[in-house]
Parts: structure tokens; sequence; C-alpha cells
């Protein structure tokens, strides 16, 4: 109440009265504290570019197997169910995922691989388009310039086999229900969904396929294989628990898990080396802030005697250091930050200058300038706690007669 | 007259390298509005009793403490030292208790008016013109808004007289307040402070080995005596009614 106001207003009295002191701590503490924010700023700001450059590309969250093996539908729904993967497709056979394709604005036929996608696919997944269906593909952007079509378009597609020592061709309309980024996919191709590949398929076996009326032979029985799959971990950090997994099961796989490691030991080891020396500064702080509180204390003793004499209880002595120690840890933050702040343009415009736009070589967020007063904070009530253990000592009796 | 103060048979021992030195009460009674003064040579145990009187200093044993504040129920002060009840002692002394130091006293951060309304501040008593009275009467009017470190020692000592009688407590103890000044304006001070002292009606408790001042304005003094034991390893000071 008003004996917690009183003792803020006279720690706060004596502290900018002994102003020369007092602003010795605080340059003292913006002195540990700005370049501890500025080696996290550029450790934060190197591994950031890292971790966008691997999660903007999702190949590199890519899971591909090697060789070819037999995997169920049930396979499928139980890698599918896994919270670490974020899609999983079904591929056809290679060799039977071709089409042709034709456009009315396009003079040429244009060969392209079929690939199968669906909802959630990684490689689709910043471009607007309509779902996938049985006549509705996306094309990659390679393919959309050779057949020169915009989504909406519709196309020609031809499939041929030999069937019962005869060449056939089928020809059916697609609809182009999106187009893909370039980054997607290089060579000309169309996404599809799984009932076209497996219509491309059939019809390529010679067997029949009722949904377009192709003639042949009976239709694949429900229990089908596929010879492989497309697989996207749900972020860089599970690729390797993934490929593990699959490797227990006894599956060979590729994946980019090698270079996603070496960002994250970088960005482990960077850590374990800042908060060593987070850790030593701040304790150096600490003690530095502790000492001199403390040694303030019996420099004050007569002070704090008076202010026993008048009636201030222990714990309101305890608080005198205990705010002054506030007051320098909240002034010595700002100070910090505003030196980080100077420190962070010059350090950017020096080596920024290859990044692309948006990038920082060093940068901080809210939360961390939170964070470093937070820890700011810890650190000047382990150092009051040293000093306002020396006060709350002090009898009204000691000091008072002190010269 | 009622009593303020009664105490018997307290101790209280101060251990020094040599000669050990012990205070001995064996029975004092101050009546509420009386002017008490400690006479003895330097080093007799005045700040010491001065001390257990202000409640700042634990006596080792103490057969009786009272303290009786005006229109209030007797208080044991040797009970609340029992228990170690430092921040009971520390209330009674914001409300009931004036000190006044040889030199000083006054808070280095704070300027004279603030110095003098601390205890008032402290109480969360109103602005009520007091400490510009106090002011006026000691003759330090023009100072109230300076820091103590520009002032003159008889100064300090004016606006530490201030600040011990601003929130009208019962008793002012003062630690030979005029030691370190010239005789002239040492009495010039205490005849204001006696005059304040009357108009508040307070309990006056001081030391001073300043004779003249004493026999000047009705103080009764405490005896005093000393004498060595087990051959000169303690010091033994006793005070009497």
């Amino acid at each position: 109440m008003s004996s917690w106001r009183n003792i803020v207003s006279l720690a706060y009295s004596d502290y900018s009265h002994e102003w020369h002191m007092s602003a010795c701590f605080i340059l003292g503490l913006a002195a540990v504290l700005a370049p501890l924010m500025v080696l996290f700023g550029v450790k934060f700001g190197i591994i950031t570019n890292m971790m966008t450059s691997l999660s903007e590309d999702p190949g590199k969250r890519e899971i591909r197997p090697l060789g070819s093996s037999r995997y169920t539908a049930e396979w499928f729904a139980s890698v599918r169910a896994r919270p670490e993967v974020a899609f999983v497709v079904p591929r056809t056979r290679t060799l039977a995922a071709t089409v042709e394709l034709r456009s009315r604005s396009a003079p040429f036929i244009v060969p392209a691989e079929l690939i199968p996608s669906g909802e959630g696919d990684p490689l689709l997944a910043s471009s607007p388009q309509k779902p996938l269906g049985l006549r509705h593909i996306v094309l990659s952007d390679a393919a959309a310039r050779k057949l020169n079509v915009a989504p909406g378009a519709d196309i020609e597609a031809s499939l041929a086999r030999q069937y019962g020592g005869q060449r056939e061709r089928v020809e059916f309309k697609l609809e182009v229900a999106g187009i893909a980024r370039p980054a997607a996919f290089a060579r000309p191709a169309a996404f599809t969904s799984l009932e076209l590949l497996l219509a491309a398929e059939s019809f390529r076996d010679g067997r029949a396929v009722p949904e377009f009326g192709w003639a042949g032979g009976p239709p694949v029985g429900a229990e089908r294989s596929y010879p492989s799959y497309r697989l996207y971990a749900r972020s860089v950090y599970e690729v390797a628990g993934l490929s593990q997994l699959l490797s227990d099961q006894g599956e060979k796989v590729k994946t980019n898990a090698d270079e996603i490691e070496t960002v994250l030991s970088v960005d482990r080891n960077l850590s374990i080396v800042f908060w060593i020396i987070a850790i030593a500064g701040m304790i150096g702080f600490s003690l530095s802030l502790g000492a001199s509180l403390w040694a303030n204390t019996d420099r004050k003793r007569r002070e704090l005697s008076v202010l026993r004499l008048v009636g201030f209880a222990s714990g309101g002595i305890v608080l005198f250091p205990a705010f002054q120690s506030l007051f320098t840890a909240v002034l010595g933050w700002l100070g910090a930050v505003l030196v980080y702040l100077v420190l962070e343009a010059v350090i950017n415009a020096l080596l920024g200058s290859h990044l692309e736009a948006g990038q920082s070589v060093c940068f901080l967020l809210p939360s961390h300038f939170a964070a470093a007063l937070a820890l700011t904070l810890v650190a000047a009530l382990i150092a009051a706690l040293l000093g306002g253990l020396r006060a709350a000592r002090i009898e009204p009796s000691d000091g008072l007669r002190d010269i | 007259m009622s009593a303020i103060y009664h105490l018997k048979e307290i101790v209280k021992t101060r251990a020094t390298n040599g000669t050990g030195f012990r205070l001995v009460i064996p029975s004092i009674r101050i009546e509420d509005r009386e002017a008490i003064a400690l006479v003895g040579y330097s080093g007799c145990g005045k700040s010491t009793l001065l001390d257990v009187l202000a409640m700042i200093l634990r006596p080792d044993e103490a057969a009786r403490f009272t303290f009786i504040p005006r229109g209030e129920n007797p208080i044991d002060v040797a009970a609340a030292w029992t228990k170690r009840d430092q921040n009971r002692l520390g209330d009674l002394r914001k409300k009931h208790l004036g000190y006044v130091l040889q030199t000083g006293g006054l808070l280095p951060y704070l300027t004279v008016r603030d110095n003098i309304n601390l205890s008032r501040r402290l109480l969360g008593m109103p602005e009520d013109g007091s400490v510009e009275h106090l002011a006026k009467v000691l003759e330090i009017q023009r100072h109230l808004g300076k820091l103590p470190g520009l002032l003159s020692a008889g100064e300090r000592q004016r606006a530490a007289f201030a600040r011990a009688l601003a929130h009208r407590p019962s008793i002012v103890i003062a630690d030979e307040p005029t030691a370190s000044l010239d005789p002239i304006t040492a009495r010039k001070i205490m005849g204001a402070v006696m005059e304040l002292v009357k108009e508040i009606g307070v309990t006056f408790i001081a030391a001073s080995h300043d004779w003249a001042q004493i026999y000047k304005h009705d103080f009764r003094s405490l005896h005093q005596d000393s004498r060595e034991r087990d051959g000169g390893r303690w010091i033994e000071s006793t005070f009497k009614d």
C-alpha cells in the first residue's frame, strides 16, 4: 500500500540523486546485454534464413522410395494416419504414367508425365485450383506454357496401347483445374487424381475402363498394389524420424535428411555456444550488480538505518535495493535495445547485400526483446537479493552514529 | 501525572576489545510531557540508553519495559523484543517517536521539506501546514526546497528537529543535538526547540554534556554513575531516577 509507494519513491529519489553511480550500473548492464543481443540476432537471422529456404521447398520434405516394391491400400492408410505425414499418395507404374496432351491454342502434341496428386499436395500448396477429379488436372508450368492454356481450358488427352496384337489409341477430354508454380515441377506434367492414373494403367494393361467407356479385358480386382508412392513429412524436423521409421520397416528410402540435419545441428551448436556465453554474461552481470548493491548497502548503512529508525519495516528495507536494481534492469535493457537496433542496422547494411528481399543477417522478434528483459529482471532480482539480504540485517541502531 | 516509560532492571552489554561496557538501569519512570536530561561524560552510555528508550536497540535483560503512549494501553516493549517483533517496534517508532542525532540523520536525496515530511508521509498524514510552521519557528523556511548537502550544520540540526516533531509524536529523543554547533547557535536552536516542545506537548529526552543548556531549561536529570567491575574488565554505568 502506501508504504510500498513510499519505498519506491524513496528508492527512486536516491537512485536519481546518485545518478552518476546509477548511470555506471546502467551502462554496465547495457555493455553486457547489447553484445549478447547482437550475437543472438545474428544466430537467429542466419538460422532463420537457412530454415526458410529449407521449408519453402517442399522437395526437402519428400521421402522417396529407392527401387520399387508392392504397397497395399492398408499400408497407405497406416502411413497416412501418422501425425508426421503431411501427404502420401500411391504411384502407378512409371511407364504407364504418361499421356499425350493437345490443346486448341498450341500447334503440337505435348507428352506429359502423370503425377498422382490430391488434396494437400505440398507441390500444389501455393497454387489456387479447383479440386482434382477424374477429368480435372493441374498442369505443371512447363506443360501449361507448351500447351498455351490457362486454368479452365479444355484440353485433349490421348493414350495408346498394344492390345491383342493391335495398336489402339483412346482420346478423351480433360479440364485444366489449375497451373502449378514453376518451382513445383520442371518438366511437362499433369497432376491428376489417382483414379485417372489407375485408368491409364488399366488401359495400358489391356483392361477395360468403364468410367471412360474403354473396352478390354476384365477390370482389376479390389486388391490392388502399387509399386511406389509420393510421401511428404509435415515439416523438415520430421523427415529424419519418418525415414528412420520406414527403414525400420525394411524400406529403402532417400531423403534430404542430411542437409536438414546440417542446418539443425548448426542451429543446435550455435544455440549451445550462445547460451553458454549468455549465461556466463548474465551471471557475471548479476554478481557485479549484486556486489555493487552489497557495497552500496554498506555505504548507505546510515541512511538505511534512518529509514529503519523512522519506522520502515525490514521488508521495506529489502525492497529499497530491489527497486533500484529493477530501475537498473529496465534502463540497462532499454540502453541495450537501442545499441542493438543500431548494430542490427549496421550489420544488415554491411552483410545483407547478397540476401533476398525480406531477409536479414541479423534480426530479433519482439518476443526475443521481451525474453531479454525477463532474463535481465531475473538477473537483477538475484543481485537485489544479495543486496537486500545485507540491507535486512541492518539493525536500526547500527549505522546511526557512523560518520 | 501518567507515566510514558516504565523501565526496571534493564541490562545492555557491549563487548569491545579490551574493556567491556555494561549499561544497567535499576528503575526509571518517565512522566508524560516531562523533559529529561542525560548527563555524563562521553562514553558513559547515554546513547545506549537513548537507543534502548527509542526501541532501536535490544536490551539483553529487561524485567520490565513498558511504554504507555498518551491515551493508549501500556505496551510491553520487552515482550516485543523477545518475540523479535521488529515490525511492531517499527510501527511504534513511526507513530510515537521523533529522533534527533548528533549530526544530520537527514536523507541526502530528499529536499529539506521532504525530509521533514518523511514521517508524516509514512503515516499518511495530510498536508496541513505543519511542515511550514515548524520551518518558520526553526528559521529554515527558505531552505525547504534544498537538499541537506547545501545546508550548514546548524541548519541541518534545525531540519532534524523539524522532522522529529512534524508527525506530533509522544516523545522526541535527541542525542547530543548541539554537540557539533557553536554555543550561540546551540542556544538559539534549543530555545526554538523548547518552545515547540511545549507547544506540541511532547516528552523530550536529550543527552547532553553541555551543562549550561540543562540548567537553563528546566530539565530533570537522570543520575549517572560508573564503576569498574572484575578488576577493570568491565565498566558498569548506571542510570537512575
